[in-house]
């Protein structure tokens, strides 16, 4: 009796949860597939990343077969597209094989392997077959190697900028964002309109004057002038952040340590500032995503020395037959960026949670 | 000893100048900060909106701006893009802010995916639209792959009419910026305690009641917040207009200013349309972001919680 009138209700309800995580599952793909297919990109060999229609997968294997040709020896690669062997190359020039293999293919191959297989079809066979395994970094090694003897550089000097700004942002936008959190005094709104105001004027045409002083400064082409760009929308957004996270602390716990006999300075090294470390961690990445993603200024301000987010960008638009390869670049440039995206998560209540408009 | 009793009384009014000017010195940094790299650049900004080739004080750079053959399509397409991406943006990110403030077994892993588009590059993300949308980009061959797009035939998602090419910028944009809108929202809604809600559900409301007349009217402030600082940089799109149709094609009014700046840098008015084109930006963002304010009554609440 229990039974038969349990059922219906848990079923009712276990189709709801169906459906209800049917849904959620349907928003994911909607929002992650531009994304697989990015990933997707950055591992195809640039001859598959020309193709229409792309794969949907990139290949872990390429397939070779090997024949007599009217110039030499005629090679073709299995297309999964078509499903079916496609001549790709008609050459005596061993070497020549070799570089498409690595470069077109991604599938590198040495001289002796080849001749190997050479050495086979004139043994036995008109035709030889033969399966070697992808390089699926290829394009992320040429991104950072050989196209790109520049990525390195400006790796280093994008995480450079990226420490300065979260020391910059963090220090002065941290300590105006505990006043805000714990004082009550004149001007107390308008700093907290100052997001506001510091995005009312388009980056771009801030950055043009920019040069002028940071070449007075002395800073111009350098980490550190980029930083101190990157860091006037970062101090606004920081001190809004810090202050929702020292809003989060309860008061009570500072005034009880001065009651001992701490000085406030003191209550605050010992008391507040290790409950806000994880916010305040947060509120770094935060940092750290902004200065990192930051592309328009970075190409008015720099010359010689780009960022990465500019080789990433020139990669892009000089695309032109490496498609695959601007994507190596962008996923490169996302990882981080995801990685802090990650540990964040867990902090959006403290660091947006307190102060409104 | 009367020497010692100065010293304290100095000493006793120091701390309570010190007390009362704790607040002031922990802002100066920003205030000094700001002086130096935002308001100087800023003002010279302005200054040179007013220049003219020679030097002079002149008010024609407005006149080239407003007479440039591009201006009325840039404020228009602006003005769509405006009101169409923050309206689809705040709706899509209010309903995924609800989704997963409902806690469901996964709903921290969903917040994180949903997350990650705001964590892309926007080269990366110019890089994703640009192999997508091609006639032979991923999109086409998905769509091909899945039957919808029958063979051999191609959508071509960049080309065609302007209201066409608008929507395609709507969504791409939507796609990227939903995350930040929607953290924003997550803490508000995260703040309000359940305790209102459920008081709501005893009185008998249903799911929609209590979201209509408790959550939403709690979640005001932090609606006007997540709206006016998406409104304000809404205005300012360019990137991925230029990223995908390169310039000129569907002009909006920060694409006007890097344009001048940095394409016809050559060209003799280009200074001047770049500053003029620069102050009309900024105005237009100043009078949206007060009438916003003023609309959605934040000036208001302010006044309340002062008195």
């Amino acid at each position: 009796m229990t039974k038969t009138k349990k059922k219906p209700v848990s079923v009712a309800k276990a189709a709801r949860t169906t459906i209800f995580y049917v849904f959620v599952v349907g928003v994911v793909v909607a929002l992650l597939l531009p994304l697989y297919f990015i990933v997707s990109l950055s591992f195809l060999s640039t001859r598959e990343a020309y193709e229409y229609p792309l794969p949907m997968v990139p290949a872990l294997n390429t397939q070779f077969k090997l024949e007599y040709g009217k110039r030499g020896y005629l090679l073709s690669v299995y297309d999964r597209v078509e499903g079916g062997f496609e001549t790709v190359l008609d050459t005596k020039e061993l070497q020549k094989m070799s570089d498409y293999m690595k470069y077109q293919l991604a599938t590198p191959m040495t001289l002796e392997d080849i001749e190997q297989q050479i050495a086979k079809l004139e043994e036995m066979q008109d035709v030889v077959y033969f399966t070697r395994r992808r390089n699926l970094l290829s394009n992320y090694q040429s991104f950072f190697g050989v196209a790109g003897s520049e990525a390195v550089p400006a790796l280093i000097r994008s995480l450079q900028i990226c420490a300065l700004t979260i020391i910059i942002s963090l220090s002065i936008g941290g300590m105006a964002g505990y006043a805000f959190a714990r004082y009550a005094f004149k001007g107390k709104d308008l700093l907290k309109f100052s997001v506001l105001f510091v995005r009312m004027f388009p980056g771009v045409a801030i950055a043009i004057p920019m040069i002028k002083i940071l070449v007075g400064l002395n800073f111009y082409d350098k980490p550190i002038g980029l930083s101190l760009v990157y860091s006037i929308g970062n101090i606004a957004l920081t001190v809004w952040i810090t202050a929702s996270i020292f809003m989060g602390i309860p008061e009570s716990l500072e005034e009880a340590a001065q009651v001992f006999g701490a000085s406030k300075a003191r209550s605050f090294l010992r008391i507040t500032l290790p409950l806000a470390l994880p916010g305040l961690a947060a509120a770094a990445m935060y940092s750290f995503l902004g200065a990192w993603n930051e592309t328009v200024s970075a190409i008015i301000l720099t010359q010689f020395n780009p960022t990465f987010a500019v080789i990433v960008y020139q990669t892009v638009l000089g695309a032109v037959g490496q498609v695959n390869l601007a994507a190596a670049g962008g996923m490169a440039m996302a990882l981080p960026a995801v990685i802090f995206t990650f540990f964040i998560r867990r902090y959006i209540r403290q660091m947006w949670g307190g102060v409104t408009i | 000893m009367g020497m010692a009793a100065i010293a304290r009384r100095n000493g006793r009014n120091w701390k309570s100048i010190a007390k009362g000017a704790t607040p002031y010195l922990l802002v100066l940094p920003v205030i000094l900060y700001y002086a130096a790299f935002w308001l100087r650049p800023v003002l010279s900004s302005i200054i040179a909106s007013f220049t003219g080739a020679a030097g002079q004080f002149t008010l024609d750079n407005f006149a080239l701006v407003f007479r440039e053959e591009n201006f009325v399509a840039a404020v228009k397409n602006t003005a769509i893009i405006v009101v169409f991406s923050v309206t689809l943006e705040f709706l899509a990110a209010l309903f995924l802010a609800l989704l997963i403030n409902r806690k469901f077994k996964g709903s921290g892993i969903f917040l994180f995916m949903a997350m990650i588009p705001m964590a892309l590059p926007s080269a990366a993300a110019g890089a994703m639209w640009i192999t997508g949308l091609t006639a032979h980009g991923w999109l086409n061959s998905l769509l091909g792959y899945l039957g919808i797009l029958a063979e051999g035939k191609k959508i071509y998602w960049l080309v065609g009419s302007n209201a066409k090419l608008l929507a395609t910028l709507i969504i791409l944009d939507a796609w990227q910026v939903i995350p930040s809108v929607m953290i924003i929202l997550l803490a508000g809604l995260q703040n309000i305690q359940e305790e209102m809600r459920e008081a709501g559900y005893v009185f008998g409301g249903n799911y929609l009641h209590v979201l209509r007349k408790i959550t939403l009217p709690l979640l005001k402030p932090t609606i006007t917040t997540a709206v006016i600082l998406r409104m304000i940089s809404a205005i300012q799109i360019w990137l991925i207009v230029v990223l995908l149709l390169g310039f000129s094609r569907l002009p909006v009014l920060v694409e006007r200013v890097v344009f001048y700046t940095k394409e016809v840098d050559q060209l003799y008015i280009a200074d001047q349309m770049a500053a003029g084109y620069t102050l009309v930006v900024a105005a237009i963002v100043s009078l949206a972001a007060l009438a916003y304010l003023q609309v959605s009554g934040a000036f208001k609440r302010e006044k309340e919680q002062l008195t």
